[in-house]
């Protein structure tokens, strides 16, 4: 029984670690229907950042999204102003597949030159702390990390839904051409919504890096998994990939038991034929995807 | 029939007010041409013009480039040849944002609510580039007034309303800026006739509270109805224009443009 509420609590920890990692993938999607390949590269070179952040100023990792954060919000900015916007809207969907994927590649083999392919990991003074909690004992890191996705996703709900900018930015994804004739510049805002997608980068790679060892293709090992949540929560809504990613990962954590952490890890996987077999716009997708 | 486009309305509804500033025409389109991409061009040197508190409906059959005219109006396209002036004032240069500022909102064909939004932040959309939340709050009121079902179904989806109350919210939401004049493109489309009426009666609340109107419809006989102007435009010109109410009495026109004459359909 405590094996079970183990592995429950840290099912959802990891899901708010997913939703954070997969809601600026879902977001590329729903305001520009770019298919962002090299988030999960992003996440790493977040990752990196802070680890070099660490080992070099002998602060707290943390304390590196003060730089990530705004760093890769620019760009963001300057990527899809300088790149996707070259795109043909006809094929950009496709092609934002291909055009990432070298992006992806190319990160990978910068963090490689610049880092070598040896593992790191983040120190931090509270890292091998663990508090019980319900009868299980929970690792510091993880609950911390959680709570950098939730803080994360609470200002990200915020910015979409109270401001200014995120009004022109929801009204953009429902209806672009009557978005430019209430006065939205409509490049403009997808330019900082791909901004505010890397800049959940920031946060998730570092919250990413607070419990795993980080090497320069370990993207790889993410992207799949954050597209299957995507695709089940329904490309571009926020809350469907929170929501997905929540239940992804309880189920991850809990098949470990029976079957082991390879095979839990198929459960992304399976989630994905059924969707797309059952239901493939996703569960929060089509129309409802637009409902932050 | 008039050949030559009249510079002041017809002693139509509100002609006792003034316009705003001296310009005879709020809004004027002077030998535009214009196209898409490198096709042939769809506008071939079109003439409009819309005078204060009037309604100019455009009618022609499929193809005339009759939206392609409001979306010069609106700086969503920019023409190869000719002017734009919003009274007075050359704004040919100017993108949708500016020309926004200008005084031209354009009401796109079929439906535009921001569907996923309430009615209020569809119409608090409508004011995006107003700064002043006096003056917002002022429009607010104002349009509620105009367009009661937006009141009544403030805190809805937009995308839950039915047709004709999504056209109303579009209006209303257009409204909001205050603007010299609306470009309506096809606000019947999709509507069945009762609604249809209905539309067309905010059309004309709308230029009687002060704006001026210029109105793309394929339902050129119900449009010409309600408008104080008419041009019919063909392959890119404007193949004649004058009084709505002498375009729809002309029987040669009625039979060409008009699906036959008025008293075979009434």
């Amino acid at each position: 029984m405590s094996l079970f509420v183990q592995s429950l609590i840290l099912g959802i920890l990891l899901g708010g670690l997913y939703a954070l990692l997969a809601s600026g993938l879902t977001l590329y999607f729903g305001v520009m229907r770019v298919v962002q390949i090299a988030h999960s590269a992003f996440l790493i070179l977040a990752a990196y950042l802070a680890w070099f952040f660490a080992t070099r100023t002998g602060l707290d990792a943390l304390l590196s999204l003060v730089i990530t954060v705004p760093l890769f919000f620019v760009v963001g900015v300057g990527l899809q102003r300088l790149l996707i916007t070259r795109l043909k809207p006809a094929t950009l969907t496709m092609m934002s597949v291909l055009l990432t994927f070298a992006i992806a590649l190319i990160i990978e083999g910068m963090l490689g030159f610049v880092f070598t392919g040896v593992q790191r990991r983040i120190h931090f003074s509270y890292g091998s702390a663990s508090v019980p909690l319900f009868g299980a004992e929970v690792p510091v890191v993880k609950l911390v990390a959680f709570a950098l996705a939730v803080l994360a996703l609470g200002a990200l709900w915020l910015i979409l839904k109270k401001t200014g900018f995120g009004q022109a930015l929801r009204a953009t994804i429902q209806n672009k051409e009557a978005a430019q004739l209430v006065g939205i510049n409509t490049d403009r805002v997808a330019s900082y919504g791909f901004g505010l997608g890397l800049a959940t980068a920031a946060v998730g790679g570092t919250a990413l890096a607070m419990d795993a060892t980080i090497y320069p293709s370990l993207h790889w090992h993410w992207i799949g998994p954050l597209m299957a949540i995507i695709v089940v929560g329904g490309l571009g809504s926020v809350p469907g990939a929170a929501i997905a990613a929540m239940v992804l990962g309880i189920s991850q954590s809990l098949l470990q038991i029976p079957l082991g952490t390879t095979w839990a890890q198929t459960v992304f996987y399976v989630a994905l034929f059924v969707t797309l077999m059952v239901r493939p716009q996703g569960f929060f997708g089509g129309r409802l995807a637009q409902r932050f | 029939m008039a050949s030559e486009q009249p510079t002041s309305p017809a002693p139509e509804p509100g002609s006792e007010t003034a316009p705003r500033t001296g310009a005879a025409n709020l809004l004027e389109l002077n030998g535009i041409e214009a196209g898409y991409g490198r096709a042939a061009l769809v506008l071939r040197g079109l003439t409009v013009k819309v005078p204060p508190r009037t309604i100019v409906c455009l009618v022609g059959p499929n193809g005339a480039g009759k939206s392609t005219v409001l979306r010069v109006a609106s700086g969503m396209l920019t023409p190869r040849a000719g002017e734009v002036l919003v009274d007075g004032v050359d704004v040919t240069r100017q993108g949708p944002q500016e020309r926004l500022a200008s005084g031209l909102a354009h009401v796109l064909q079929g439906h535009s609510v921001f569907p996923e939004m309430t009615v209020e932040e569809n119409i608090r959309l409508g004011a995006y580039s107003v700064k002043d939340r006096a003056l917002v709050a002022e429009r607010t009121a104002f349009v509620k007034d105009l367009f009661p079902v937006v009141g009544e179904r403030w805190t809805s989806l937009a995308g839950l309303l039915s047709g004709g109350q999504q056209k109303q919210v579009e209006f209303a939401r257009s409204l909001m800026v205050d603007p010299k004049v609306v470009l309506l493109d096809e606000p019947s489309m999709g509507l069945d006739p009762k609604t249809t009426a209905a539309v067309f009666e905010q059309i004309v609340t709308m230029r009687d509270a002060g704006t001026a109107v210029l109105l793309v419809e394929q339902n050129a006989r119900r449009a010409l109805e309600t408008a104080d102007i008419g041009c019919v435009l063909d392959l890119g010109r404007l193949h004649i224009t004058g009084p709505a109410a002498d375009l729809l009495a002309d029987p040669e026109l009625s039979a060409l443009y008009l699906g036959g004459r008025p008293h075979e359909r009434t």
